[in-house]
């Protein structure tokens, strides 16, 4: 499949502060990215780049090979960018806001009608058609956001944080409606905080902090990266002490300790057999009332490969 | 007792608020910038009265009077440039402590009412009295000197400073009671403005002035007028002790002005404007005082309940959509800004006003006047006999070398077919008419009085327009920024050419509406005037707009808006809030259209050929409409018929037509090269901005 999104050691500076230190990114055609990383990291940096709103420092950014700065009038018509908050125009209603921006994107006379007309029945957004923009709740307004970017029909949607301050049910909402336009074929890339949904949404995601790009890739392979040895968790009627000494003896365990009345094992790389703990265990006279692999996810993959550091 | 000290020592002198800004003042690169260029401009006042002075500089007279100048020139500069400065350090009240949320901290904190509102008001005042109390040393100058009483310039700075007072105290007012917004701040200065000038323009009429008995028996105005005692500028004025502007005295006003406050409101202006306006200030600010958290913990405003209670708004904030134009950016400027509520009705009120204005103004002149003596087709050529009605005479005989004046001009014996009042005539031995004035038939409103009222009329209409279209350009792009609607255009493939083409079109589509009042006031007696002069078919008949204004006029009042809107835009580019893009672009606006007229007056009245003067005028807006509206009074020679050869109207209106096309023409580059410099800089100066 090839790259819609490519970035070659792409780097910001701004004055001695560097936000983005020679990123490598690719995001196929049809994929959905999540872009996740802490506050200050240079997810921002990176949208911002790709949508043309800001040019690189070193290194080169191009979206559907197109190169950002030199060829960023012929990218501009192919994306869809929705910043992390709302730019509202005072006294505009809702279908005046899209008909702008159709307008903006040349798109005029019966067709602009026929395609807001489209977008806001997409976005279940009909019956808001007459109200004030700027009088919307936050999740409309986001939903607003959304239709925006889609009245010119976008290959690719830059979505930075379009979850953002959502209650639950808008954000259930908003995370139906990226599926949705994910079966529709568009390429998306999208930085958010809250993972699980990224993990639920997203095929790929990428790791960044202070600036570099840690990891990149499917969701599954990070899973397993962040892994490294199994984990498991072992309970024991009585005398934990004992148990943990016995299984940490084990060839195949890199080390066993009690923990919070649970005695967690760690497995040496490699090892995803544990059945050897229940029958050592019982062999020994210990009564087991748990034994459970310890699951790794989205969040726990990203605690464990960032540091927490800010710019 | 010590609690009542505790309590003043924390609402003054050891407020928080107030003491962070003391401070911290000085610190700021801006502020040290202004005091400078305040004392600059005083201090070149002071040599330039110096070196210009008339009179001997050894003669203790002449420096008196040079002295008694300088503290007058100092005087209008400190007071102009308070009332320019004021609004700008209050007007941010309005809406700062919101914007920066800071309001609802400070309102949970134990600090009291009247803590926050005096704190506030005095931060913001801190800063012009600072510039007041760094000015004394200049005015001390004028004691050198002698001729200036020291209670004078105590009045000059009680004026000054109760004026700043009562500008802040006004602006804390709106703050808080929740009747203003971000664009609260420019009509706010707007109406300051427009007090200012509404003011002092109006002081002129005789109809805002009481009459008086004199010495002889005659009923005469007050050199002064109801307006005096509340504006700074006319209170100042009777401070000079200037000859033809004293207050009368008590004795002298009717029976019934002689009581209190009455008495003391036309005997003593200067003493009841400081007076009045510090009452003022604590009145408006003893509501806020009051009511302030009470009103910060309601949920509308007090304009949003008004318009819910008269039934003007419904409280839900919906409405049929608009079609929205090809170039969505130029849509945006002319129609959304257009049709919210306040702006509607601003708009259709200037436009309604302006017309109303023009058309009273056009009744007044048509209506004629019945005059004491007059003559009315009246002369028989035959029996060269001419009747004058009201002479309380039958048919009078015309001596042979009568001499006919018409507007204290030498005219002949055909004028006497017309329709005329008689100013006098005088009667030979023989009882023949030997000598006549005649001038043209009375009006409620008379020709040079009719010029002078349009003149004016437009003059304020096109400031008003210039300042509206100057704010809305300031406004335009810092607005998108602060908003984060630019980043939204700016990912879409409308290019910097097309936005800022897009803005200055929409800007100049908004104010055509506007423009079209002062054009459509001036085509009115273009008309009637055209009607008269048809039927009149008089060589020596004066316009009182030349037809020309409707080609010129027009054409230039929109370029000089289209040239304010590009700047104001340039400054909406490079700078990164509103209020300091708007407070700039007005600055420079006012500044240059204050410079180009007073240059243009200046060259006007000199001794350089009218044709030049007309033609160096016509490159400034507001020389240009003094030119075409009211030559006869400003225009110099080029207009005066007893200026021997200098008269020649005709080569002036040619010289100021033509001139007039090039200054155009110049204008239009001017706009054409900042739009090309714009779209050239565009894109660097948003991306520097957006880091």
């Amino acid at each position: 499949m090839a790259a819609v999104i490519k970035t070659v050691n792409l780097t910001k500076r701004y004055g001695t502060l560097v936000a983005l230190s020679n990123l490598n990114l690719e995001i196929n055609e049809g994929d959905c990215f999540g872009f996740i990383g802490p506050n200050g990291a240079g997810k921002t940096t990176t949208i911002k780049i790709l949508a043309t709103l800001l040019q690189p420092t070193w290194g080169e950014a191009r979206v559907c090979d197109y190169v950002v700065g030199y060829q960023s009038r012929s990218i501009r018509p192919l994306i869809g960018y929705v910043p992390d908050y709302f730019g509202a125009y005072e006294d505009m209603v809702v279908q005046e806001y899209l008909e702008f921006f159709a307008a903006a994107y040349n798109i005029n006379g019966a067709q602009r009608t026929k395609i807001v007309n489209d977008v806001l029945e997409l976005t279940d957004l009909g019956f808001k058609r007459d109200a004030a923009v700027d009088g919307l709740s936050r999740g409309m307004k986001q939903r607003l956001s959304i239709a925006r970017v889609l009245v010119h029909d976008p290959k690719v949607l830059l979505l930075d944080e379009p979850a953002g301050n959502l209650d639950p049910r808008a954000r259930i909402e908003m995370r139906e409606l990226l599926k949705e336009l994910r079966r529709m074929g568009k390429t998306i890339l999208i930085s958010s905080h809250i993972l699980p949904e990224l993990a639920d949404l997203c095929n790929t995601v990428g790791i960044i902090e202070q600036g570099e790009l840690l990891y990149s890739g499917p969701v599954a392979d990070i899973v397993r990266r962040a892994r490294a040895g199994t984990v498991v968790h072992v309970g024991v009627l009585r005398a934990p002490e004992q148990a943990a000494a016995l299984l940490a003896q084990h060839p195949d365990v890199e080390s066993a300790a009690p923990n919070n009345g649970y005695i967690e094992v760690a497995l040496k790389t490699g090892v995803q057999d544990y059945s050897f703990i229940p029958s050592q265990l019982v062999a020994a006279g210990f009564q087991i009332n748990l034994l459970r692999e310890e699951e790794v996810n989205l969040e726990t993959a990203f605690m464990r490969l960032t540091k927490g550091m800010v710019q | 007792m010590l609690g009542i000290a505790d309590y003043l020592w924390r609402l003054v002198p050891g407020n928080p608020i107030l003491l962070r800004v003391v401070e911290n003042a000085g610190k700021k690169r801006r502020d040290a910038i202004i005091r400078c260029g305040y004392l600059g401009l005083l201090v070149v006042v002071v040599l330039y009265t110096l070196v210009t002075g008339s009179g001997d500089p050894g003669n203790l007279a002449d420096l008196s009077h040079t002295s008694t100048v300088l503290f007058q020139q100092m005087s209008y500069l400190q007071l102009g440039l308070v009332a320019l400065l004021s609004p700008i350090f209050t007007a941010g009240a309005i809406t700062q402590e919101r914007d920066s949320q800071t309001y609802d901290i400070l309102l949970s904190t134990p600090l009291t009412n009247g803590q926050i509102v005096l704190g506030s008001l005095l931060s913001r005042e801190f800063f012009i009295i600072a510039l007041l109390v760094s000015g004394i040393p200049v005015f001390a100058v004028t004691q050198i000197f002698g001729g200036v009483a020291i209670q004078s310039i105590v009045f000059s700075f009680l004026i000054a400073a109760s004026t700043a007072m009562v500008t802040g105290a006004m602006a804390m007012a709106i703050a808080t009671f929740k009747v203003g917004t971000r664009r609260t701040i420019f009509s706010f200065y707007l109406f300051i403005v427009v007090y200012l000038v509404g003011g002092y323009l109006l002081d002129r009429v005789d109809f805002f002035r009481l009459d008086w008995v004199d010495s002889t028996g005659n009923r005469v105005p007050t050199s002064t007028s109801w307006f005096t005692s509340l504006n700074p500028f006319l209170a100042l004025r009777v401070i000079f002790k200037d000859r033809l502007y004293l207050p009368p005295n008590l004795a002298d006003l009717p029976q019934s002005y002689q009581t209190w406050p009455l008495g003391w409101y036309w005997t003593n202006p200067a003493s009841f404007y400081v007076c009045f306006m510090l009452f003022l200030s604590l009145a408006m600010m003893v509501p806020s005082v009051l009511f302030l958290r009470r009103l910060a913990q309601s949920t509308t405003s007090i304009k949003g309940w008004l318009l819910q209670k008269l039934r003007l708004s419904a409280g839900d904030r919906s409405r049929k959509p608009r079609p929205v134009w090809h170039n969505p950016i130029a849509w945006r400027e002319a129609r959304t800004k257009a049709s919210a509520a306040r702006a509607t009705f601003l708009r259709y009120g200037f436009i309604l006003l302006g017309i109303i204005g023009a058309v009273v103004l056009l009744a007044m002149h048509s209506t004629e006047l019945t005059p004491k003596q007059s003559i009315n087709h009246s002369y028989d050529p035959a029996k060269n006999t001419l009747y004058v009605e009201g002479s309380g005479q039958p048919e009078i005989p015309v001596a042979p070398g009568v001499e006919v004046k018409l507007a204290d001009a030498p005219a002949t014996l055909d004028d006497l077919y017309g329709r005329y009042e008689v100013a006098n005539f005088t009667q030979d031995a023989n009882q023949a008419i030997a000598t006549i004035n005649l001038k043209e038939y009375p009006r409620e409103l008379d020709p040079e009085q009719a010029r002078s009222w349009l003149l004016g009329l437009t003059i304020v209409e096109f400031s008003v327009i210039l300042l509206i279209i100057s704010n809305a350009a300031a406004s335009t792009v810092t607005r998108e920024k602060e908003d984060g609607t630019l980043d939204l255009l700016l990912s879409t493939p409308i290019t910097s050419r097309y936005y800022i083409w897009g803005k200055l079109r929409g800007l100049v589509a908004f104010v055509l509406p506007l423009l079209a009042v002062p054009v459509a006031s001036s085509l009115l007696f273009i008309v009637h005037d055209l009607v008269r002069w048809l039927a009149a078919r008089d060589s020596n008949f004066q316009w009182i707009v030349f037809p020309e204004a409707m080609l010129t006029m027009p054409a230039m009042l929109i370029i000089v808006c289209a040239f304010a809107a590009i700047l104001g835009m340039q400054m909406s580019l490079r700078c990164r809030t509103t209020v300091r893009a708007v407070m700039s672009s007005v600055g420079i606006i006012v500044g240059a259209c204050a410079a180009l007229g007073w240059c243009g007056y200046q060259v006007l009245q000199s001794s350089t050929p009218p044709e030049l003067a007309a033609a160096i005028g016509a490159f400034s807006p507001f020389t240009l409409l003094t030119i075409l509206i009211d030559p006869y009074q400003f225009a110099g020679n080029g207009f005066n018929p007893n200026a021997g050869t200098s008269y020649d109207p005709a080569g002036v209106r040619v010289a100021a037509f033509l001139v007039c096309a090039v200054a155009i023409a110049v204008y239009a580059m001017g706009i054409w090269s900042m739009y090309k410099s714009m779209v050239k800089n565009f894109d660097m100066t948003i991306r520097r901005q957006s880091r």
